[in-house]
């Protein structure tokens, strides 16, 4: 079984179910599989060898969905990119992974020049605007033109290339991107066994039906917002798009009208709405379930979500890229007993707190959590060397440091890694630092998370400038927003003189927090 | 209570905005009647931001009811928002 399968199956079983719902436009089952694959049948033709790239850099639309199970449904590898990010990440991604179909919608084609400037071994470029005017090097076609079915062109039954319904393929399916520690982002190989079989223990204990339907404001080529496609198709469900939840009430709105049984959000999604929405003071009598993900939440904000959504069950959940992502889910019956707990696994998935010698700890103990099942990635692309690191004998080491209870509920204490998790978005402070440190006026930088009501983790840059120069805050920042995406940009930045370290000369960022945070008071 | 100088209104928050949104970078102009959601100006935090920029310089309260593309989503909308709110006041 594929990923392709989850569409096929639900356009046999609800042909005329809503998939997807977008402004005022959707797509029901039949629609979106006929539209998919018109777009295999196309890439089909291309003659590209099996499990070939195809990126797609598109924002959450109708056209999103056709570009993903069009490639899936070709037996190519889907590499979802970020939309958020400057064209030269995004030139980095498309070389990494050998890209040989971009599918871009047309509000990114500012990012084209740079990206096939570089990018040769793109072969088409599809595109929902007229855009060859910027790419004349570069064979177009209009995705409207492919899917539109014109009836010269009868795309094969997408059924006739599904695979074995019983077995899950262990083939790569798709790339999704994710800031590593080391700066440049890592591209994590996730195969069909790993996003089916996540997806259908997910269904399994949120236990999903065709009647259910989601409000997505989180991107899908985030692994969160992938999941809530997933999911939602693989029970014959809809997804309801909505990218404005920068006006919460807007999308507020949206969640009423649509009738969505669920929403899903982000820590800093929950902050917003709860401090700058009406959302406690709506019925909102359709919506089931709320699902919570993305890094911790204070408990705080959760106890206040309850108090703001009494009627709904709240999920709280942990996982990574990696693990495709689902670790474990809080069940909602158990979320005020076990504030601030991840929870118990989620089904088929095994979850281990270790210590550094890889000795399952005593519960209560404090060790680093690790993960073995079907959802484990197959590794990272091109970087064997990283995925040694994080795969132990098929356990996938996370990086996170918690513990456990005694009736077996998991609790996140810290990570172990220097990943910030600023609003949502993974963000490597090394990757931050390097950029600094090309600045010439800078000697020294280091980049931490501080915690943030909103963000969950807000960016702090310490600096050290070299003698005689002079900067501020808002150079360094203008400086980063030429080579960073806008939420990698630190919020603050500080001049100090030195930068405290330890015996080998390593940045004490430990001390560096408290110095920040004691500054912070003040 | 003084009427608003509508220019200069326009004036001060594309400045907070060029300052706070894009760094001081203004190699991409926007236009006054621009959707800073369409153009990817500001994000959902950036709005918070803004909203307390307008509720300082502007003595205005923006109700969470408010917060609507209609009053927040151009320099336009903006000015004309602000307008309406003053007008209330007075």
């Amino acid at each position: 079984m594929k990923i392709s399968d989850l569409l096929v199956n639900a356009a046999a079983a609800f042909p005329k179910d809503t998939a997807a719902v977008y402004l005022e436009r959707s797509l029901n089952y039949r629609e979106l599989d006929q539209a998919a694959s018109r777009l295999a049948a196309r890439l089909r033709r291309l003659d590209l060898e099996p499990g070939s790239r195809v990126a797609i850099l598109f924002e959450n639309c109708l056209e999103y969905l056709i570009g993903f199970f069009g490639v899936q449904a070709a037996g190519l590898v889907g590499v979802p990119l970020d939309t958020s990010l400057a064209s030269e990440n995004l030139n980095y991604m498309l070389a990494d992974c050998g890209a040989r179909v971009l599918i871009v919608q047309g509000k990114y084609r500012r990012h084209l020049s740079a990206i096939l400037g570089d990018n040769l071994s793109i072969q088409l470029l599809i595109s929902d605007k007229p855009i060859q005017a910027d790419c004349p090097s570069v064979p177009f076609e209009l995705l409207s033109d492919i899917v539109g079915g014109d009836g010269d062109e009868n795309p094969l039954p997408s059924d006739s290339f599904s695979s074995d319904l019983n077995t899950l393929s262990d083939e790569l399916a798709a790339i999704f991107y994710t800031s590593g520690s080391t700066g440049e982002p890592k591209g994590v190989m996730l195969s069909h066994r790993n996003l089916v079989s996540n997806t259908q223990a997910t269904v399994e204990y949120l236990k999903l039906t065709s009647d259910d339907s989601v409000l997505v404001i989180l991107p899908f080529y985030y692994i969160y917002g992938n999941s809530l496609l997933l999911t939602h198709v693989a029970c014959g469900g809809a997804v309801v798009i909505d990218n404005r939840f920068m006006y919460p009430e807007v999308v507020l709105d949206t969640l009423e009208e649509s009738k969505a049984t669920g929403f899903a959000g982000v820590p800093s999604t929950f902050m917003i709405a709860l401090n700058k929405s009406t959302i406690a003071r709506r019925p909102l009598k359709h919506l089931k379930y709320i699902t919570q993900a993305g890094g911790a939440m204070a408990p705080e904000v959760t106890r206040q979500l309850i108090a703001a959504c009494p009627n709904q069950k709240i999920w709280v959940m942990y996982g990574q890229t990696e693990a495709a992502p689902r670790v474990t889910y809080l069940p909602p019956d158990m979320l005020e007993k076990k504030l601030g707990s991840i929870g118990i696994p989620v089904p088929g998935v095994e979850v281990k707190i270790v210590d550094t010698s890889g000795k399952e700890v005593a519960s209560g103990e404090t060790g680093e959590i690790v993960v073995g099942g079907p959802n484990v990635m197959l590794g990272y692309w091109n970087q064997p060397d990283e995925t040694a690191e994080v795969i132990r004998d098929g356990w996938l080491v996370t990086g996170d440091l918690a513990r456990y209870d005694e009736d077996g509920y998991f609790y996140v204490v810290g990570r172990k890694r220097e990943i910030i998790k600023a609003a949502g978005h993974r963000v490597s402070a090394k990757e931050i630092e390097e950029r600094i440190l090309e600045y010439d006026k800078i000697a020294e930088a280091a980049v931490i998370g501080l915690p943030d009501e909103v963000f969950g983790e807000a960016i702090q840059a310490v600096v050290v400038l070299k003698s005689d120069c002079e900067s501020d805050e808002k150079e360094i920042q203008a400086w980063c927003q030429k080579r960073l995406a806008a939420f990698k940009v630190p919020k603050t930045v500080l001049f100090v003189d030195t930068l405290p370290k330890i015996q080998s000369g390593k940045i004490n960022k430990l001390k560096l927090k408290e110095l920040c945070q004691a500054g912070a008071q003040d | 209570m003084p009427t608003v100088d509508t220019d200069t209104t326009r004036k001060e928050i594309r400045e907070f905005i060029v300052e706070a949104f894009l760094f001081g970078d203004e190699s991409e102009p926007f236009e006054d009647g621009d959707s800073f959601m369409q153009q990817g100006v500001i994000d959902s935090t950036g709005v918070l931001e803004l909203v307390l920029f307008l509720e300082e310089n502007y003595s205005i309260k923006v109700d969470d009811e408010e917060m609507t593309p209609n009053n927040l989503d151009s320099l336009n909308n903006l000015v004309a928002f602000i307008q309406k709110k003053k007008q209330k006041k007075q």
